[in-house]
């Protein structure tokens, strides 16, 4: 115990960048999987391809490819863009960076088939009924679809959330100093990895635990209306 | 006896693929119609109804509101589409729906439901929305559920709360699409009933439906169409009396 104590900052801070990590990939994918979303059920022959091709990539391939990918052939990939256009010198992509966006690319994929499934399960009939009384179309969304639509997508929103808020564990192969790395690194100089590895146990509990919590208050909040047998 | 347009459809025609649904028909309403259009499943009677306020876009033809046209245009794949979708959106409001399936939100109250289109699609302040909802929902018998959600409540009266949030637009037309198939036959009763007390205020509709009493008894003007196209229209006490083509004889004695 007193080991942890004497860890503590640095267990923290680790724990503070996995929080931010988590958020900023989340927002990231929140963004991509409606964008998916919305491009998997338009009209459009093109933006239901490209947005195909994007869920079948990303879900076919593992996270931990993804990221080494991004973040070692991302930065390859730049400097020679810039190398051959001159337009920039030397490019550093920040391990952040690329950590967050990876993850929020990669889950986007799965929020795209989330939210999908949620506007489909909407009854067409209420979107008729929208559109029938002279209603725009933005304001069918704000209205009809949205409030459904987050009610429907909660239960995988949860486990999409909970599955991505731990896999920004694996940012520490890049070398980012999140909680994971921070507690193998203190283990391992301290020779005492089981207990550091408990605290990291714990303190990602904790974490699930409270996105648990803030998801039961949500799904009260957008189930009204909804008989429960 | 005439009187002055409410709602006018030109000779339209409507197909899904290669099939053709519609094909030409047209029709009048005067302020103050109850026209019932009947026939068979398949006869293209919801169709046709879901064409007037562009919930299906006809192929061709044109829909006149109050003798005003709802202009359309081709796209450049060659399909009709609205050309102003702002003129649309103002004509449906104009043009209130009641659905076969009530399509009620189902994440609003019963008064949520009725304030929805006054209050956000025509902007009427919320107290004057309010009570104006307030009556509607006593006349359609529902003031004690104003507060509940639509799946807390019967077939009946889901659709006795579509009715009143259809008025609450104040609609020139309404156009009504078998309101009643959907309901267990002791819930028909209280929907007719409700429809015909509209019609005796001198509402302006248009009833696609499988009620021959209603028809009968309410309507001003009886169309019966046959295979997309009117086969047979006129007073509903010369149709259902002296029934002129095989095809009329036909349905009517299946009915019956």
């Amino acid at each position: 115990m007193d080991l942890i104590l004497e860890y503590r900052s640095q267990l923290v801070a680790g724990t503070i960048m996995t929080i931010q990590l988590a958020l900023v990939s989340l927002v990231i994918a929140l963004v991509f999987g409606l964008l998916g979303a919305w491009a998997k059920l338009s009209e459009s022959r093109l933006a239901q391809r490209a947005a195909g091709a994007y869920t079948t990539i990303v879900r076919g391939v593992p996270d931990l490819v993804l990221i080494l990918l991004v973040f070692f052939g991302g930065q390859v990939t730049i400097n020679a863009i810039g190398q051959a256009t001159g337009l920039w010198d030397y490019v550093e992509i920040s391990k952040f960076v690329a950590g967050a966006s990876t993850i929020g690319v990669i889950f986007g994929a799965y929020f795209t088939e989330t939210f999908r499934g949620a506007i489909m399960a909407i009854p067409r009939g209420q979107i008729e009924a929208g559109i029938s009384c002279g209603m725009p179309r933005q304001l069918i969304f704000r209205h009809i679809i949205w409030p459904q639509m987050v009610r429907y997508a909660l239960p995988g929103f949860t486990n999409n959330w909970l599955v991505q808020l731990k896999t920004t564990a694996l940012v520490s192969v890049i070398g980012l100093q999140d909680l994971v790395y921070n507690a193998f690194t203190a283990g391992r100089s301290t020779g005492q990895l089981f207990t550091f590895m408990a605290a990291a146990f714990v303190i990602y509990l904790v974490l699930t635990g409270i996105s648990d919590l803030a998801l039961r208050a949500l799904d009260r909040r957008f189930s009204r209306g909804v008989v429960r047998s | 006896m005439t009187g002055i347009s409410a709602l006018k459809i030109n000779d339209l025609h409507k197909s899904f693929g290669q099939h053709e649904v519609i094909k030409g028909v047209s029709m009048e309403a005067n302020k103050g119609d109850v026209i019932a259009i009947l026939g068979a499943s398949g006869s293209g009677k919801s169709t046709f109804l879901r064409c007037i306020n562009l919930l299906e876009t006809p192929n061709s033809g044109d829909v006149f509101l109050a003798g005003e046209k709802i202009e359309m245009k081709q796209n450049r794949h060659g399909e009709t589409v609205p050309a102003n979708i702002r003129q649309v959106e103002r004509m449906r409001a104009r043009l209130a729906m009641v659905f076969q399936g009530f399509n009620l939100w189902s994440h609003m109250t019963v008064m949520e439901n009725v304030l929805e289109g006054p209050v956000h699609v025509q902007k009427t302040p919320r107290a004057e929305a309010r009570e104006k909802a307030e009556a509607l929902l006593a006349k359609v018998g529902l003031s004690d559920r104003a507060d509940y959600y639509p799946a807390h409540l019967s077939g009946g009266q889901q659709q006795r709360v579509a009715i009143a949030r259809a008025l609450a637009m104040d609609p020139d037309v309404m156009l009504f699409d078998e309101p009643t198939s959907a309901l267990d036959p002791e819930l028909v009763g209280e929907v007719l009933s409700v429809m015909r007390d509209l019609a005796e205020e001198g509402r302006t509709m248009l009833v696609v439906t499988h009620e021959m009493s209603f028809a009968r008894d309410v309507s001003s003007k009886t169309v019966f169409l046959h295979k997309g196209e009117v086969c047979e229209e006129g007073p509903p006490a010369k149709l259902f009396s002296n029934p002129e083509t095989e095809q009329f004889r036909a349905f009517l004695s299946r009915m019956n």
